[in-house]
């Protein structure tokens, strides 16, 4: 693998005339992906430069979460990294082809900063941090759902990138065709009766449509595990490989659900502005409301459900012997309560 | 709760991850030694864990009747020993049979078909509901309140802390 990153970056850097990868390993987190880091140490001439990478690998079809693409995902990443001042990681380019590291995979440059997020809260070490780190989120947020469309993806490869047969014409016919995409991809999942807070959860998103608003490009995975931070900044915003054309209330009800999910408090941030949503609606104007947020936590949550439990189903029906998937049944029941809440269940506790 | 997966693929899945994910990469032979071990008692859970109940019980009815057979054979035998023997068929013998627990199978699979007519009827109940029919809130409204507890039950049954492996 380390001679593949060796012949990638000669690729890329050819005036370099030494390039030698060290400390290669397998890293934990990014579910989806195959992920590693190393330091690759480029001379240049009389000059040495450490670059600090990071390898994202597809896993097996079969094993893949979410079917993406990394072609796609270097260009959103190259394309935020170069016209908007959206904290990304750049991305030195992809393979397709599977022959060197086995699989299509991307190299990214390692951004500096923590990913450890649960320190910013609950009396962290980092706690200091929170203020500052969760209004800079906010504000990068923001920045990618008000900037056009067309300017982060102009070739259109985020409208339908994982080919579920969303149309993106107007908001009803995003939100009709994307609802469509998760009924018809229920029986695929249904591998439990217990399931049916997922079907509860597409007739209710169908029957409850709130009003229309501008699509943008979305995050897609905008959670509390998903940004680095230092010097009470965003530095980087990662892991775009499930972004998309969608609407924008989507990242917030997402966040909001793995707020919880995840014992952290970026909703309650920044403090001084009255917390994230009430910030976000300053910066926007958009006025969303806490019943919006609590209809598209729904979608989101519908969005990520829908590949991750067909993921678990695979599993279910021996398809692949991973034990990810069984970690991720157990773990992935904690979200239920929340989703019943959404739906006005009664007595669920806020 | 939940009939797929069941405890015993979860035990699988260990099995095959401490053979495929864990045991080939570690370099300790102690450490290896104690991987095929946790292999060889998950294999023993997943062997006790269907019968252990039956057993149990099957057990403990045989053991009370051969406690009274053996002290109705030392019938006219004389002596402390047989008169203890005798005293334990009269206490510990006479204790009552316990109910055998039925084969879990059957009964899983009617649950299994239980909750997938319940699914049916909330899909019927969605196009009642788009054409107006009010009752169908109400019929929906039933089938929520019987699910609620269920799932908060789930969840404390099967969860465990907060937070996800390998995330920040």
């Amino acid at each position: 693998m380390e001679q593949s990153i060796v012949t990638f970056l000669e690729r890329i850097l050819p005036d370099a005339t030494s390039i030698v990868v060290e400390d290669f390993q397998q890293i934990a987190g990014g579910f989806s992906r195959e992920t590693f880091k190393c330091e690759a140490r480029v001379t240049r001439g009389s000059t040495e430069e450490v670059m600090p990478l990071i390898l994202r690998k597809d896993p097996p079809d079969v094993e893949a979460i979410l079917h993406t693409d990394r072609s796609v995902e270097h260009n959103l990443i190259e394309s935020l990294r170069l016209r908007t001042t959206i904290p990304v990681s750049q991305s030195y380019g992809y393979e397709m082809d599977p022959k060197p590291f086995g699989q299509p995979a991307m190299i990214i440059e390692r951004a500096s900063g923590s990913g450890q997020t649960s320190a910013l809260f609950n009396g962290g070490a980092d706690e200091d941090q929170a203020e500052s780190v969760i209004k800079h989120l906010c504000e990068v947020l923001v920045e990618l759902h008000k900037c056009p469309i067309n300017k982060i993806d102009p070739d259109g490869a985020l409208t339908d990138p994982f080919g579920r047969g969303i149309k993106i014409e107007s908001w009803d016919i995003f939100m009709d065709s994307t609802i469509e995409f998760f009924e018809s991809s229920y029986k695929s999942l249904n591998y439990d009766p217990v399931m049916i807070i997922l079907l509860d959860a597409v007739y209710t998103l169908r029957r409850n449509k709130p009003r229309a608003m501008p699509l943008s490009i979305v995050h897609g995975d905008f959670n509390p595990a998903n940004f680095l931070y230092e010097n009470g900044q965003v530095s980087a915003l990662i892991d775009w490989e499930a972004s998309r054309v969608g609407d924008p209330r989507e990242d917030l009800g997402w966040m909001v659900l793995m707020d919880v999910y995840s014992n952290t408090h970026v909703m309650d941030y920044p403090k001084k502005e009255g917390g994230f949503l009430a910030y976000y609606n300053k910066l926007t104007g958009n006025d969303i409301t806490p019943e919006e947020l609590g209809y598209f936590m729904l979608f989101g949550t519908m969005e990520i459900a829908v590949p991750v439990q067909q993921f678990v189903a695979r599993r279910v029906h021996k398809e692949f012997t991973l034990l990810l998937p069984l970690y991720v049944a157990q773990t992935s029941m904690a979200v239920l309560p929340a989703m019943a809440q959404a739906m006005g269940y009664m007595g669920v506790s806020a | 709760m939940m009939t797929k997966p069941m405890v015993d693929d979860l035990l699988e899945g260990l099995l095959i991850a401490l053979e495929n994910e864990i045991i080939p990469f570690i370099s300790s032979p102690k450490a290896q030694s104690t991987g095929l071990m946790m292999q060889s008692i998950i294999q023993e859970i997943r062997q006790i864990l269907p019968v252990f109940d039956t057993h149990i019980a099957i057990e403990h009815n045989q053991m009370t009747q051969v406690l009274r057979d053996m002290s109705a054979t030392l019938d006219g035998v004389t002596g402390a020993e047989a008169d203890r023997i005798r005293d334990r068929a009269k206490s510990l013998g006479t204790r009552a049979d316990v109910v055998v627990p039925a084969d879990q199978i059957p009964i899983r699979e009617s649950h299994r078909e239980l909750g997938f007519a319940l699914q049916d009827n909330m899909t019927d109940l969605d196009v009642l509901q788009r054409a107006g029919e009010t009752k169908a809130d109400a019929a929906l409204q039933i089938l929520r309140t019987h699910l609620l507890p269920r799932l908060v039950h789930d969840v404390e049954t099967l969860t465990v802390g907060a937070g996800v492996a390998g995330r920040g």
